[in-house]
């Protein structure tokens, strides 16, 4: 059976569904940004907290902040609770509890370094 | 009731915060008895200032006017205790009050005689003001924040906003091409959701199927992070386009044998290096498309002449022509397998899956500052898309064509067998190595003697069989030779 141009190209007996790319290895290749910054949020609200000191705390909310507006596939957590989205999320959350305690131990304004 | 809550919790917040400042004043060297006695309290520490720091500054004004006393760490609530235990009966006072009465300009000089100190007048450190200024830096962070969500919010809804009017505008194209437009995987029919799947802030998927000649066509809309602040600053750097990038794939007996590509020389540079049929099979540099009538900006990889020739018919080259500025790279080929992996030591790897596959990526007029409207520019390219395909499914390689595409395809098979044959040889021989040990194992575990002598026996003898084997085939090879 030939097509000819006038006809309908559609084929509804041949549909496929779509399957969704093997996402094994490319998270990783894709693009690390998240990673990178959710990592850096720990470690300054880590830092923040245990040497109290005022601007590693608010480098690590701005760290988080990043990383969720960098993450990526925000479908998959609905399927398969992935830590996509829960360490961006618990990066926050660390941050910004180490801001409240290091205010709430220290409620002096911040000194510029200049 | 929600009232009643936040004064509790601002209760809480400045207890503590007054808490801290008690911790501070405490901490100090002078550390006084916490009597209930306030008077007793303040007395003792007005003599020890008095005759022991000099830094403690004590400013006694007028009886009728409130004294104020500054002194380090001190709360202006303690102010009032002060002037309570200045007034009832301090007989460190009753100087003062003498010489109080002889005016301000002789105070200097009799406070200044009694101390027998130097009065440095302080000033009140930025962290004791209780005023919002001295928290700019915090006022300066919040704000930040603020800003970075703002973009995002704005970022989020322009991409949206970009995506559906991509979508509106090629619906029609789409939807008189394929019968499934649309599709996320999760229903149990096949139905068209008509609809993009959301796989991030930036990143939107479209998945049509049920045409002749292909499989379906995955089309992805890259835009820029615009919901990210850290990008958009970058990008006013360096300005990048939004991409749509398609990827349509052809039924095995739809598509001829062979590798071709066209596009911008950087794009083909870059393709020729990261995937692995271009660099297999393509194996000179981009050629300049001035041949065939295509601008300069434009190159072109292939496989062999011929299918050069057969690809640039008059129609593909007016539509690389006319829309030059916007296609990125246009990739076909029947040994599609992405980009290279790379490989981990000693482990021998089949020949990755191949599917025929046809690749186009356009970017998007604006280099950044796209508008909805500019994606009705992109709908011409998707009519070269379309007859892309249907050129694929016509365009046979002759006999002479065919035989250099297979013996290519052989040779490219047999230097990937011999890469990996070390390693696989390699891997055959640790699994000998392996048997033997668990058998050597296994003997020595049997308590029983007389098993232990037999199974040994019964190992050897296995040995010498092989070993005869061996020597039956050498001398066979030996007779053969001569």
């Amino acid at each position: 059976m030939s097509t000819n141009n006038m006809s309908d190209p559609r084929r509804p007996n041949k549909v496929l569904r779509y399957k969704p790319p093997p996402s094994e290895c490319n998270p990783a290749l894709d693009d690390p940004t998240p990673d990178y910054m959710n990592l850096l949020g720990m470690i300054f609200s880590m830092c923040g907290l245990m040497l109290k000191l005022k601007w590693c705390a608010w480098v690590a909310v701005y760290c988080s902040f990043i990383s969720f507006a960098n993450s990526r596939s925000s479908e998959d957590t609905k399927q398969m609770m992935s830590s996509f989205i829960l360490t961006p999320l618990s990066c926050l959350r660390l941050s910004i509890s180490a801001v409240v305690m290091s205010y709430l131990q220290n409620p002096q304004p911040m000194t510029p370094p200049w | 009731m929600k009232a009643f809550h936040t004064f509790c919790v601002v209760l809480l917040v400045f207890g503590s915060v007054s808490e801290a400042k008690f911790d501070d004043f405490e901490d100090e060297e002078d550390i006084v008895e916490y009597d209930d006695n306030d008077f007793a309290e303040f007395e003792d520490v007005m003599e020890d200032s008095v005759t022991e720091s000099p830094q403690r500054v004590i400013i006694t004004e007028d009886d009728e006017d409130e004294t104020t006393v500054e002194l380090e760490g001190q709360d202006e609530n303690q102010e009032g205790d002060f002037e309570d235990a200045d007034t009832q009966g301090d007989t460190e006072s009753e100087p003062y009050d003498d010489e109080e009465f002889e005016g301000y300009e002789d105070k200097p000089d009799t406070s200044s005689s009694k101390n027998k100190d130097p009065i440095t007048i302080v000033d009140v450190p930025a962290h004791l003001q209780n005023s919002w200024e001295s928290y700019y830096l915090e006022i300066l962070m919040v704000t930040g924040l603020l800003a970075y969500i703002m973009n995002y919010i704005i970022g989020k809804n322009k991409n949206s906003r970009l995506a559906q009017a991509w979508f509106n505008t090629h619906r029609e194209l789409l939807e008189s091409n394929f019968t499934l437009v649309g599709d996320d995987g999760t229903n149990k029919e096949a139905t068209s959701t008509g609809k993009l799947n959301q796989e991030n802030e930036h990143i939107y998927n479209l998945w049509c199927s049920g045409r002749v000649c292909c499989e379906g066509m995955l089309i992805q809309l890259r835009f820029l992070k615009r919901q990210d602040l850290l990008n958009v600053l970058a990008r006013m750097m360096r300005p990048v386009s939004d991409q749509v990038q398609i990827k349509v794939t052809m039924n095995d007996e739809d598509m001829d044998t062979y590798v071709f590509a066209v596009g911008t020389r950087k794009a083909l540079v870059r393709l020729q290096k990261e995937m692995q049929d271009l660099s297999e099979f393509c194996s000179d540099k981009p050629k300049s498309g001035a041949k065939y009538g295509l601008p300069d900006s434009l190159a072109i990889l292939s496989e062999m002449g011929e299918v050069t020739d057969g690809m640039m018919d008059t129609k593909m080259v007016h539509f690389l022509t006319h829309y030059a500025d916007k296609i990125e790279s246009v990739h076909f080929s029947d040994q599609f397998s992405g980009p290279k992996i790379m490989q981990e030591e000693g482990q021998p790897l089949k020949l990755p899956d191949t599917k025929r596959t046809l690749l186009f990526t356009f970017n998007v007029p604006g280099s950044g500052n796209t508008y909805p409207k500019d994606m009705e520019a992109l709908l011409p390219l998707m009519n070269m898309v379309i007859y892309s395909i249907d050129k694929a499914k016509k365009f046979r390689l002759n006999r002479e064509g065919k035989q250099k595409a297979d013996k290519n395809r052989a040779r490219v098979e047999e230097n990937f067998l011999k890469l990996t044959h070390v390693q696989r040889q390699e891997a055959a021989q640790s699994r000998r190595e392996e048997k033997k040990r668990a058998e050597k194992e296994r003997i020595m575990n049997e308590e029983d003697p007389e098993k232990q002598r037999r199974l040994e026996e019964a190992a050897l003898r296995r040995e010498q069989k092989k070993l005869e084997k061996k020597q039956m085939k050498m001398k066979q090879i030996k007779v053969k030779a001569m």
